[in-house]
């Protein structure tokens, strides 16, 4: 898999409003925070402009350009906080679930195909080695991890799909908040591989109810 | 109508709240922000109703506008393609709860760092790089939210071709902007 084709493929999406809830809001955040994708989306937003500009003319019917200018449904701006803490507040007073000693989780209740989750481990922890049935986007909000893959830290995203196994780090100094979409749940191998499929085979079956 | 009458023409709303000014705005964009909407799959009555909503921002919003961030065609874009998630959103299935989140990702997203200039070179740039068939590819996937089978039947090619040509532009973007 080609993560520059996957990294770009979100951002063009974004640019063109096409993704559902939960990936909007992991697609806004990585712009917020990592300004390479942010001036990719800004040329691509430029280049759907030009688009606009030379699209062809289906003159409206029924409208006058003064009935544009007594519209009153048309609020003013709001002063907009970073997607992140716009939607879940701080993030210390979330109910943090705990999955394992160092490893805890916060799912969010959007309504959508796509599964978002916080994610914050404690200094040193590390998760089993596991792959992903489906798509999973990690993005680091905080502090940072490593695994066999290289480091990744505030602004960087990580794409792994059924392909890649890895043992994910977080760093010894500053733990790690992430945020993760999963298209579907994840496989573990390893000494706690079953157990923590019992796990998320359980929580899906308390999820159908 | 050329770029810099249209930045003059927005420059006398902002500044004069120019009526005839915003006449002409209108008379240009009006009837291709209603095709954006048809393109995009929108009937006609709601285009219509979305395109003046999306004027009326144009007119009350103004001074949002800044002309070295980005061009006006853009601008204008922005806030179409946020009205259209508006009302794709609110005729959905889909049971958005009160928390959605879309609503406040996408208002007035101010598009910021990069320079007009520096956008215009590298648009220059890709539009050198990018063929007609590319081209076409980006309007009907990104612009016009065509499914890669649908660019297939419409321009008689296998789906194969479309999906390896549109990977060539996600992945040139990077060298694009070297």
């Amino acid at each position: 898999m080609n993560e520059i084709v996957v990294k770009n493929q979100l951002i063009f999406d974004f640019a063109s409003g096409i993704l559902g809830p939960a990936k909007s809001l992991f697609a806004s955040t990585y712009l917020e925070l990592n300004s390479d994708a942010s001036k990719i989306s800004s040329t691509f937003e430029n280049m759907l402009g030009e688009n606009l500009m030379d699209n062809e003319n289906i003159r409206p019917k029924n409208l006058k350009y003064t009935d544009c200018m007594n519209n009153k449904n048309i609020k003013s701006a709001s002063n907009l906080k970073d997607p992140v803490t716009s939607f879940f507040g701080n993030l210390n007073n979330l109910n943090w679930k705990q999955v394992y000693k160092g490893f805890m989780e916060y799912t969010t209740s959007i309504d959508d195909k796509d599964e978002l989750k916080l994610i914050k481990m404690d200094p040193g922890v590390s998760v089993p080695m596991h792959s992903h049935a489906g798509k999973e986007y990690i993005l680091v909000l905080d502090g940072s991890f490593c695994d066999e893959y290289g480091e990744y830290s505030k602004g960087d995203i990580q794409i792994n799909d059924q392909k890649i196994k890895h043992t994910p780090i977080a760093s010894k100094d500053t733990g790690c908040v992430c945020l993760s979409i999963t298209e579907k749940d994840v496989i573990f191998f390893g000494k706690y591989g079953s157990f923590l499929n019992l796990f998320t085979f359980i929580k899906s079956f308390f999820k159908q109810k | 109508m050329e770029k810099s009458n249209l930045n003059d023409l927005m420059k006398r709303i902002q500044k004069d709240r120019d009526e005839m000014a915003f006449s002409q705005i209108f008379d240009f964009f009006a009837p291709k922000v209603n095709s954006y909407f048809i393109q995009n799959r929108i009937k006609f009555e709601s285009s219509e109703e979305l395109t003046q909503e999306v004027l009326s921002t144009v007119w009350v919003k103004s001074n949002l506008y800044d002309s070295t961030k980005s061009a006006l065609s853009t601008w204008i874009f922005t806030i179409a393609r946020n009205k259209k998630i508006d009302f794709l959103r609110k005729n959905s299935k889909i049971n958005f709860k009160e928390e959605d989140i879309r609503e406040f990702l996408y208002l007035d997203r101010e598009i910021d760092l990069i320079e007009e200039n520096e956008a215009k070179k590298q648009i220059e740039r890709i539009n050198n790089e990018l063929d007609e068939q590319q081209k076409i590819m980006i309007k009907m996937n990104f612009f016009e939210n065509k499914s890669h089978k649908k660019i297939a039947d419409e321009l008689e090619i296998p789906l194969g071709t479309v999906k390896s040509r549109i990977r060539q532009i996600l992945t040139k973007m990077h060298e694009f902007l070297r």
